[in-house]
């Protein structure tokens, strides 16, 4: 009977799915951490974070993982690194390897960074180098996912084309643990990574511990990701191994932790102040809109019309009076006395015959 | 992840293997890391991270409403696996893992204790360096030599003794007094890929191992090790238990690993070990990666000509095939009609009877297109396609037109008490993927494997008891 049988072979196809990259973005901004010392210290959230990467890792042989930190001046690569680093202390015979250099590298790293930073070096400065973390992490995926694989595979994309993930040999996203407050300084740059995310396909996790960035959540939005706000930061790494741990193949099968409100204004380009509404150039685009929703495209955007009526970019002069009053208080027209003695009366009939009998009015 | 068909084979094995054999293996560190990366599809990974720490027991229903409904199949699919594998521990509604498994899959994560399971690293430099490039050659060479034993017994080329036994045992060769002979299941195992290879002839050796009185633990501890240890460098016999040196003798004969001296107190793991708890997509395979990691280290094109692709097809199905290699002459010859020999090429062609006749020895159409597109030469890769269209679909072809039926091993199910029943146990069984065919009027049905129904028939019954209690505590 099993001679009949020639079709066994169809049994073989099995779903293979990719490694995934995990670029993990440290915000490291020390006034913010040290409004944490208390809940979830550094140290902690560090061995925490450690310990995510290696599960991530033992998912597959082939997964990766790189480190960057976003520190208040720069953004720099914790892992990989290319200058070398220790060996590991510990006795390599009771932890895998890849585990202990990379626990080895990332603290070594870190501690050299804080160690350059003095308490001169962070004056005038409370901000994180978000936006060049972002881009320093979509370059390395970039270098990782598309460009030495077409070294090896025949699927090298052609000049000019933009490479996928769904054609790249490996899955991509980053996970950002954020803990400084808002960016819109750097909003144009962090929105153009957000773009770049997007278009690559990339999925932008924020694991937010502490303040508030109206652009990050724009990000995981865009990309598909996951935005969460850990109500219990001690508990970093229960949240890491549960809500973030799925590479993007697997997601499909998950519901994810559901976002309930997308802030997504934006912040005009004069002041860099987060505004519900904008004004842009109707010559240049640089358009008119009220809450910009749509993320596809940039435009420059001023929170006020421009002074002196002339467009910043292109020098046209806007004829503001197009506005009209938009923006100023509605005004406020008195009318006859008499109407408004009617409409009192009616008021208050109404009011009582609503509520009859109250205490107040019964004494 | 869905383990890939190559370990299919370690899979079934290591579901036949007791409870208490997990128990056991979940001792050591590193061997709960290697089945959580190599055995586990990923959803049933993600379970795993979301228990391993939290300390007490969390709902299954929490866990299940998790997964979208429509990825019902995938839940219930790594839910059967970490039960199979005794990962996980069910208490009435409620899910834990393993004590044991977590305690020591957390060791892993976090490095620590005492348990030397990941290799113990010799330090300071050999006497004669042991590098990469020599590793690679080290373990094509006695791969190879094993190849082409398969193929030409009688050959210069003979493998230890132990190989040959093992090939015997596993039905892969057939050996007689007078001439050892390839079988049919040889033919398809030489034409497979390399990490599949090397775990047709490890889950061999574990069921053989077993006849030789071996500690069937211990084995699975060192296998499952080897995947952990890093290409390069030397680690410690002195830490081994007896069985594990035991071993160390038959691996070296594999390629598997490397050995000085048998008194040697270092051994040293090759590309075929530290590959073998990967994913064969996520690397390249054990062989391109050999082919390339060779190449690369000598800088120039190497001069043997099989490590560049030899093979030219035309569509008119004739195949040209630059060698003078007895292994590849006789590999082609499983597929092709040979036509003339050269003293550097040979000239073959591709008909439907030469390719009914490999299909009939179990060898599929995708494995002989993969090995003429793995084997093409520099010339076919300057196309789009390496190989002809028109070839590949009329090999294809060529396989289905022997399909005319399809058999499936399996069991029936009969005399259900209620249709209701019946229904029941037939959608469940649809969900999982494992309903071959049913009949509702006459309450049969015919699933391919029946542990899964089991378990859902007990745990429903268990459900059931528990509704009739609590029902009977109401009244």
């Amino acid at each position: 009977m099993d001679t009949a049988d020639a079709s066994h072979h169809y049994g073989a196809t099995t779903n293979e799915e990719k490694p995934s990259l995990l670029v993990l973005i440290l915000d490291t901004n020390p006034f913010a951490w040290s409004t944490l010392s208390s809940s979830l210290p550094l140290q902690k959230a560090l061995a925490h974070l450690l310990l995510f990467l290696n599960a991530h890792l033992s998912f597959s042989h082939a997964n990766r993982v790189a480190v960057i930190a976003s520190h208040t001046k720069e953004a720099l690569f914790l892992y990989p690194r290319s200058h070398a680093t220790p060996e590991p202390t510990t006795d390599p015979s009771n932890k895998y390897r890849l585990f202990s250099q990379i626990e080895s590298c990332v603290q070594t790293s870190l501690r050299s960074l804080l160690a350059s930073t003095t308490a001169s070096s962070l004056a005038g400065t409370n901000e994180t180098m978000m936006a060049g973390a972002l881009s320093l992490a979509l370059s390395y995926i970039h270098r990782i996912c598309h460009v030495d694989n077409s070294t090896i595979g025949s699927t090298a994309p052609r000049p000019g084309e933009i490479p996928r993930q769904d054609q790249a040999a490996m899955t991509a996203r980053i996970l950002v643990i954020s803990v400084s407050g808002d960016l819109a300084n750097q909003y144009v740059s962090v929105m153009n990574s957000i773009f770049a995310a997007q278009r690559m396909r990339c999925a932008v996790d924020i694991c937010k511990i502490a303040g508030d960035t109206v652009f990050l959540q724009q990000a995981s939005d865009a990309t598909g990701g996951v935005y969460m706000q850990l109500e219990h930061p001690e508990a970093l790494l229960q949240y890491l191994l549960t809500a973030f741990i799925a590479d993007p193949a697997t997601r499909r099968h998950l519901v994810p932790p559901s976002q309930v409100n997308v802030d997504f204004r934006a912040a005009c380009f004069c002041h860099k102040k987060v505004v519900d509404i904008g004004f842009v150039c109707s010559i240049c685009l640089s358009s008119q809109l009220s809450p910009l929703l749509s993320l596809c495209f940039m435009l420059f955007i001023f929170c006020s019309p421009p002074p002196g009526a002339l467009c910043t970019t292109c020098n046209t002069r806007l004829d503001i009076t197009a506005l009209g009053n938009y923006g100023g208080k509605p005004a406020f027209i008195s009318g006859k006395k008499k109407k408004t003695k009617k409409a009192k009366k009616a008021l208050n009939d109404s009011a009582s015959s609503s509520m009859p009998g109250t205490p107040a009015t019964a004494t | 992840m869905a383990p890939s068909a190559t370990i299919r084979g370690f899979d079934d094995y290591l579901q036949s293997l007791p409870p208490i054999t997990f128990q056991k293996l979940y001792q050591q560190p590193a061997t709960a890391l290697a089945i959580f990366r190599r055995m586990l599809p990923s959803l049933a990974k993600i379970f795993v991270t979301t228990l391993l720490y939290n300390e007490r027991p969390i709902p299954l229903a929490d866990l299940q409403s998790w997964v979208r409904t429509e990825s019902y199949r995938e839940r219930e699919d790594a839910f059967i696996k970490l039960r199979r594998l005794h990962i996980i521990h069910e208490n009435g509604a409620h899910i834990n893992l393993d004590p044991i498994f977590k305690k020591n899959f957390r060791l892993a994560l976090t490095g620590g204790g005492d348990h030397h399971s990941f290799g113990v690293p010799v330090a300071g430099e050999d006497k004669k360096k042991v590098d990469i490039p020599f590793l690679d050659k080290y373990a094509a060479s006695q791969f190879d030599c094993i190849l082409h034993y398969m193929v030409e017994p009688s050959g210069t080329q003979q493998p230890g003794q132990g190989v040959k036994h093992l090939l015997s045992t596993s039905g892969l060769m057939r050996v007689s007094s007078t001439a050892s002979k390839i079988t049919q299941a040889g033919f398809s195992f030489i034409l497979q890929e390399g990490n599949a290879q090397i775990w047709v002839l490890l889950i061999q050796y574990l069921e053989m191992s077993e006849s030789l009185g071996m500690e069937k633990t211990d084995v699975l501890h060192f296998l499952l090790m080897l995947g952990s240890l890093e290409l390069g460098q030397g680690y410690s016999v002195a830490t081994l238990t007896q069985t594990q040196k035991m071993m160390l003798t038959d691996l070296r004969d594999y390629g598997v690993v490397f050995q000085r001296k048998s008194t040697s107190d270092r051994f040293y793991p090759t590309r075929l070990a530290t590959t073998l708890t990967s994913d064969v997509t996520g690397l390249r395979t054990a062989a391109a990666a050999f082919s390339h990691a060779v190449t690369a280290s000598s800088k120039e094109p190497s001069d043997d000509p099989e490590e560049r692709g030899f093979i030219i097809i035309e569509t008119n199905y004739r195949v040209y095939a630059y060698t003078s290699s007895p292994l590849a002459i006789a590999i082609l010859e499983l597929f092709c009609k040979l036509g003339s020999r050269f003293p550097n090429l040979i000239t073959a062609k591709l008909t439907r009877g030469s390719i009914q006749r490999a299909i009939a020895n179990g060898i599929t159409a995708d494995q002989i297109i993969d090995y003429l597109r793995v084997h093409a030469h520099p010339i076919m890769r300057k196309n789009v396609l390496i190989l002809p269209p028109t070839v590949v679909d009329q090999i294809r072809l060529w396989q289905i037109e022997g399909e005319r039926m399809k058999t499936t091993p399996g069991f029936l199910f009969r005399d259900f008490a209620t249709q209701w029943d019946f229904d029941d146990t037939a959608r469940y069984a649809e969900e999982v993927g494992i309903l071959a065919w049913k009949d509702p009027k006459k309450r049969l049905m015919f699933a391919t494997r029946t542990d899964q129904i089991l378990d859902y028939l007990q745990r429903r019954q268990a459900q059931g008891g528990q509704a009739a209690v609590q029902a009977g505590k109401k009244v």
